[in-house]
């Protein structure tokens, strides 16, 4: 404390000084003036204490704020993050089963087409070089016949299958949009965390601000995470439209 | 007429872009053009002689209810037909699309039996 001592013998020595000079002088002025140095000189370290006092507190309310939000996105966000990637999980499995039970379907299909077109070629072949008997013609006739009412009834299933090859890959969309939120999600959390070791680092700085999408859309309902009035399905959707007139 | 419509299909997925496109050739209409969201999607409406608009809400950029909105402010565009294909399902969502005034509203997972019902009712009325 005796450099303190010294250090404000050294800050004020001259100031008192003149004071005590200006007071045996009977030098009003002089006196008045130093007087208010030595008051504003006094007010000015006050004003930095006291700035200092405040950018603490603000950096704690700050820390305070940026841990609510964590345990908020631990808390409630996290695990449903968790069950939207479950849904996720169950939709793609979905997809996929649904898409190999159609090519399971199709492939059978595809090869009896196969197999009948070759059964009849040897025939037609024949026919075609003029050397076929009349029995073999009227078998390849009868042949002819059951292939091409087969083919057209098969490859209306297989044209069936493989539009439905073609919906099941809307997952991709509903899954994604999904995913998405997720990412986002984990970029909250990103921000949160940084902003909690920037503190811890130092008191002084500031924390980014957590910044919230606007609400562009909620992506598709996720059964058991997303609560409030939905519609259930296309149904829903039409009667309440058509209680709106459209 | 209805066959040589012009369609444009605004979605941020490529995947369920592709399957409109697929369905709608299905129905027979050839004529299709792809946006991935409302920002892309309205030069082009404003620029080329579309019929009909199937739209996507959830989209970066520009949302479809935003683009929906553009359409029905701008007097060129405002009686153009305007499916919207979505999964977004609250109940507050359609009644906003509704006064906003969509002309139709598919919820995603969709059939292709639900999207050609909604599509010729559309062009009935």
């Amino acid at each position: 404390m005796t450099s303190g001592i010294s250090a404000l013998r050294k800050e004020f020595g001259e100031t008192l000084a003149t004071l005590a000079r200006a007071l045996a002088a009977g030098d009003e002025a002089l006196f008045l003036a130093h007087l208010d140095h030595l008051v504003q000189r006094r007010e000015r370290a006050l004003f930095n204490d006291l700035r200092r006092l405040t950018s603490d507190l603000q950096a704690a309310l700050e820390r305070f704020r940026v841990d609510s939000r964590l345990v908020d996105l631990a808390e409630k966000k996290v695990p449903d993050a968790r069950q939207r990637l479950d849904h996720v999980l169950k939709l793609t499995a979905e997809a996929a089963h649904r898409t190999l039970d159609l090519v399971e379907q199709s492939a059978p299909i595809a090869e009896r087409t196969a197999a009948q077109a070759c059964d009849i070629i040897g025939l037609w072949q024949r026919f075609r070089s003029r050397q076929i008997a009349v029995a073999d013609f009227h078998e390849m006739l009868r042949r002819m016949d059951v292939f091409l009412e087969a083919a057209r009834t098969d490859m209306d299933v297989v044209r069936g299958n493989l539009s439905e090859v073609l919906m099941a890959q809307g997952y991709q969309d509903l899954s994604g949009q999904i995913i998405r939120g997720v990412i986002t999600l984990v970029g909250e959390i990103e921000v949160a965390l940084v902003g909690l070791v920037r503190l811890s680092k130092s008191q002084s700085s500031s924390v980014s601000t957590l910044q919230h999408e606007a609400c562009r859309g909620l992506g598709p309902m996720v059964p058991g995470a997303d609560r409030g009035p939905a519609v259930s399905g296309q149904q829903d959707v039409d009667s309440l439209l058509s209680g709106l007139r459209v | 007429m209805r066959k040589e419509m012009k369609f444009l299909v605004v979605d941020d997925f490529s995947t369920m872009r592709r399957i409109i496109k697929n369905l709608l050739n299905d129905l027979g209409y050839a004529n299709v053009t792809e946006a991935d969201d409302g920002q892309t999607a309205l030069p082009l409406l404003q620029g080329g002689s579309f019929d009909f608009l199937i739209t996507d809400w959830n989209m970066p950029g520009m949302p479809g209810l935003d683009l929906l909105k553009a359409v029905r402010a701008d007097p060129k565009l405002a009686k153009m037909p305007v499916l919207m294909l979505t999964a977004e399902s609250k109940r507050e969502q359609i009644i906003e699309a509704a006064q906003a005034g969509v002309s139709g509203y598919v919820i995603k997972p969709f059939t292709a039996v639900t999207l050609k019902e909604k599509i010729d009712k559309i062009l009935e009325q």
